[in-house]
């Protein structure tokens, strides 16, 4: 029990470090800002979470926060008003990750070569779309969505909370939650068991697809531009921060909380690294050898529980 | 004397396997060893191949005390052993794989290709058997892996070979095979351990038997002298007719109907009916066409031709969902596989076919699923701490348990059993057995497929027979395992000038 609570420990030692060593760590402004950066990722994350549970993995979330930040702005900057812009930027994730959903299962290759396929395939879009240029037209009120402060907080905190709440419920108290654990755990017993492998599978990567759409529109609203070229890398800090909550590739386990704890560690990492006046290029060292770390720590105490 | 245990004792934390392991075998003899699941044939034979160390007792092989730290120490003192699943590199050819790990070499470290490729010939040749050194192993029958794997101890000048198991997912044909060449290795001086369940082939194969029980020797001698009613008595340590008993009762309505049922090339013209209360044995030698029948019905393979009705509405079951909603249940024969999702909890796999009732607009209803859980592990006297335990860390009756629960809940009529108890021990068979004459009292009726003729005498109401994709014929509940075999084996039909063996 002590060590699967160790990536929360982690996280809150983090946290005191930090705030004894810089006195920078404790303002508002910062802590805020550590939000706002890690936010994007995080709600990306939420979905890799269900993704990963179900056995699969999504390697082109970051090309559809592009294509869904790029398309979103477009709208807007064509005087479709803000409801609507964030409308097709949703749509544009959802239905990126339905596609991804529906090739894995009707073509019934591995998630890994169809998600690397469209990762491509949706950048190029993406630079096809705009032409490869940036879209900066938007209306200045959008902003609010990704710099907004809402009760004192910054507002992206709560539309992360509302959608980890929400993913939560969806894993722990709904079925299509639970065919995602049974899925990842034993495909061939789910499909032997009567469950609709196929269409929960495209549920879970439209799921996905949606929660990386919002996440796309923050980014927007963060930049105030659609970017073709954005949110490069993304997909492996989205992986990185489930698989250090506990998240583990082979399927069948993960949960919300510990994602979340697995983003602000690297959040804080890269944040605390800023305010030490740490080389930039040790904080790319520093959190690869944390994600190995972690997960090798969650691999032992894995292998204890089974012998 | 080849080799000799004495007094072999081993532990796993609190288990023991071992308690007193002890058997000796001779140059040129096959030495069965018997026992039941968990009697601990594996371990001691895991001892002598280097793959475990003993934690007391002696070991003297060719008369001089020996210890084997690891499988390759075993291997270069002439020990090897040939594995129920191949151990071999699937995409590398025969010959590279008999040479594994001991490649003739050139200088500058080059591989000697074509002299391996030269001596495996030779070594194929020399024992007839029907392989090509370079052949890709992969491309081979489980049969042809093991004359492979063969080929590498006598290529490794081994004086001990152990097959554990070797005939148990071969063909008929194949498994005459394997007894040819086992005997010729005998004639050759080479001292043949032999692990197996398989009754009939006892006096095919063996010199001498050596039984174990619980993790003790309960006897060692020539086979000659012993009836296979001691030989059983040995290893239950009681009468098998003890073991389970169940009154049958007067069939009710029709629950299934197979007519026709057509799967080219592994089904044909398969009819016959289940009924509520009943117990239909399905026998049959392996690839006689059971599994795929059960596949069948259960939606996982398409069928060409022929009709099913379930609970008299005829269906077409195109998946397991839809045969699930129409109230079949399959417990498959591969249980880990297929049958459980061994990661997750106990009460997760319960409710894995159940969820749309258990749960309201998609949200699942989680007090009902605990006591749901709670009940059947209760009912069906499931061993762990709680039901949130996972489910791949129960014992193999157990598991089995959880898998036929999860239809209990489901409620399914219709149950197909595909070897329900393999990989369990007698006192969870029984238990197994209860459960299924409990689901008949309660208006279910069942399938069973066994290759444990025993069993299918002991449960079944009436017994079909399978052989080559047809069922050939239809016994009494009490009838023999001769007449069994006499449907399971031989030709009875006029009809065959079609049929040619696999």
């Amino acid at each position: 029990m002590i060590q699967r609570l160790l990536p929360f420990f982690t996280l809150i030692a983090l946290f005191i470090i930090l705030a004894i060593a810089s006195p920078n760590f404790l303002t508002s402004t910062n802590l805020s800002s550590v939000v706002r950066q890690t936010a994007v990722i995080n709600i990306m994350a939420l979905g890799m979470t269900l993704i990963i549970i179900s056995g699969g993995i999504d390697l082109s979330v970051g090309s559809i926060v592009a294509l869904g930040g790029l398309i979103g702005a477009t709208a807007m900057e064509k005087k479709w008003g803000i409801p609507a812009g964030m409308a097709v930027g949703l749509l544009i994730g959802t239905a990126c990750g339905f596609a991804n959903g529906l090739m894995i299962t009707s073509l019934r290759i591995n998630p890994f070569i169809v998600t690397l396929g469209t990762m491509g395939i949706f950048r190029g879009l993406a630079l096809i779309f705009s032409n490869g240029l940036p879209v900066h037209d938007i209306p200045p009120s959008f902003s609010y969505l990704g710099e907004g402060t809402l009760l004192g907080v910054p507002f992206v905190l709560w539309i992360l909370l509302f959608c980890a709440v929400l993913m939560h419920v969806l894993l722990e108290h709904t079925r299509l939650g639970r065919y995602a654990f049974s899925i990842g755990s034993n495909p061939d017993a789910a499909f032997y068991a009567g469950v609709p492998v196929r269409f929960d599978t495209i549920a879970v990567y439209s799921i996905a697809g949606l929660l990386t759409g919002l996440a796309g529109m923050i980014e927007a609203s963060r930049l105030m531009t659609g970017q073709p070229t954005g949110g490069q890398g993304y997909e492996l800090q989205a992986i990185a921060a489930v698989v250090i909550g506990g998240g583990s590739l082979r399927g069948g386990e993960g949960s919300v909380l510990g994602t979340l704890v697995g983003a602000f560690i690297m959040g804080l990492l890269s944040n605390g690294s800023d305010l030490l006046g740490t080389n930039p290029y040790w904080q790319q060292v520093i959190i690869g050898a944390v994600i190995i770390l972690a997960v090798s720590v969650d691999e032992l105490r894995k292998r204890r529980m089974s012998s | 004397m080849l080799l000799q245990l004495k007094g072999i004792q081993k532990r796993f934390g609190g288990v023991v396997a071992l308690r007193d392991g002890n058997l000796s075998v001779n140059a040129g003899e096959v030495h069965l060893l018997m026992g039941e699941n968990g009697a601990g044939k594996s371990t001691l034979m895991k001892i002598v191949a280097g793959m475990q160390v003993a934690d007391d007792g002696e070991m003297l092989w060719k008369g001089q005390p020996a210890r084997f730290r690891n499988p390759s120490e075993a291997a270069r003192n002439g020990i090897a052993m040939v594995h129920q699943e191949s151990l071999l590199a699937p995409h590398l050819s025969i010959a590279e794989n008999i040479f594994l790990g001991r490649e003739e070499r050139l200088p500058l470290g080059w591989i000697n290709r074509s002299k391996m490729v030269r001596e495996a010939s030779r070594l194929i040749e020399d024992h007839r058997f029907p392989l090509q050194a370079d052949w890709r192993v992969d491309k081979l029958s489980p049969a042809g892996k093991q004359l492979v794997e063969i080929c590498r101890a006598i290529q490794q000048g081994s004086s001990l070979l152990i097959f554990d198991e070797p005939t148990s997912s071969l063909s008929e044909a194949e498994t005459k095979e394997v007894f040819r060449i086992v005997k010729a290795l005998c004639t050759r001086g080479i001292g043949v351990i032999y692990i197996t369940h398989r009754l009939e082939e006892l006096r095919v194969i063996g010199d001498r038997v050596t039984v174990l029980r619980d993790g003790q020797t309960v006897h060692s001698g020539p086979l000659g002298e012993l009836t296979t009613e001691q030989l059983i008595h040995h290893m239950v340590g009681r009468e098998v007719a003890a073991i389970y008993q169940r009154n049958p009762l007067p069939p009710g309505e029709e629950l299934l109907r197979v007519h026709n049922v057509t799967r080219a090339p592994a089904l044909r013209d398969i009819s016959f009916t289940l009924c509520a209360g009943e117990i239909v044995g399905m026998a049959g030698l392996v690839g006689a066409g059971r599994t795929e029948l059960c596949r069948a019905i259960f939606g996982v393979d398409p069928i060409d031709s022929g009709q099913i009705w379930i609970e008299g509405k005829q269906v077409r079951v195109r998946s397991p969902r839809e045969a699930v909603r129409a109230g079949v249940a399959l417990i498959p024969e591969d249980r880990q596989k297929t049958g459980l999702a061994t990661a997750l909890p106990i009460a997760y796999n319960l409710t894995m076919a159940s969820l749309p009732s258990v749960s309201r607009f998609g949200f699942l209803r989680l007090s009902s699923e605990r006591s749901i859980a709670g009940e059947y592990t209760k009912k069906l006297r499931i061993k762990a701490d709680s039901p949130k335990q996972r489910a791949g860390r129960l014992s193999g009756g157990n598991q089995q348990k959880v898998v036929i629960a999860k239809w209990l809940v489901r409620g399914a009529r219709v149950f197909l059993f595909d070897e329900p108890t393999r990989g369990i021990d007698v006192g969870a068979k029984v238990e197994v057995f209860e459960v299924m004459d409990s689901l008949v009292r309660s208006g279910a009726a069942i399938l069973m497929v066994s290759s444990e003729m025993s069993e299918l005498l002991q449960v079944a109401d009436r017994i079909l027979v399978m052989r080559q994709g047809r069922i050939t014929g239809e016994l009494p509940g009490h009838t023999t395992q001769e007449q069994i075999m006499r449907y399971a084996a031989f030709d009875t039909s006029v009809t065959t000038t079609e049929e040619h063996p696999a």
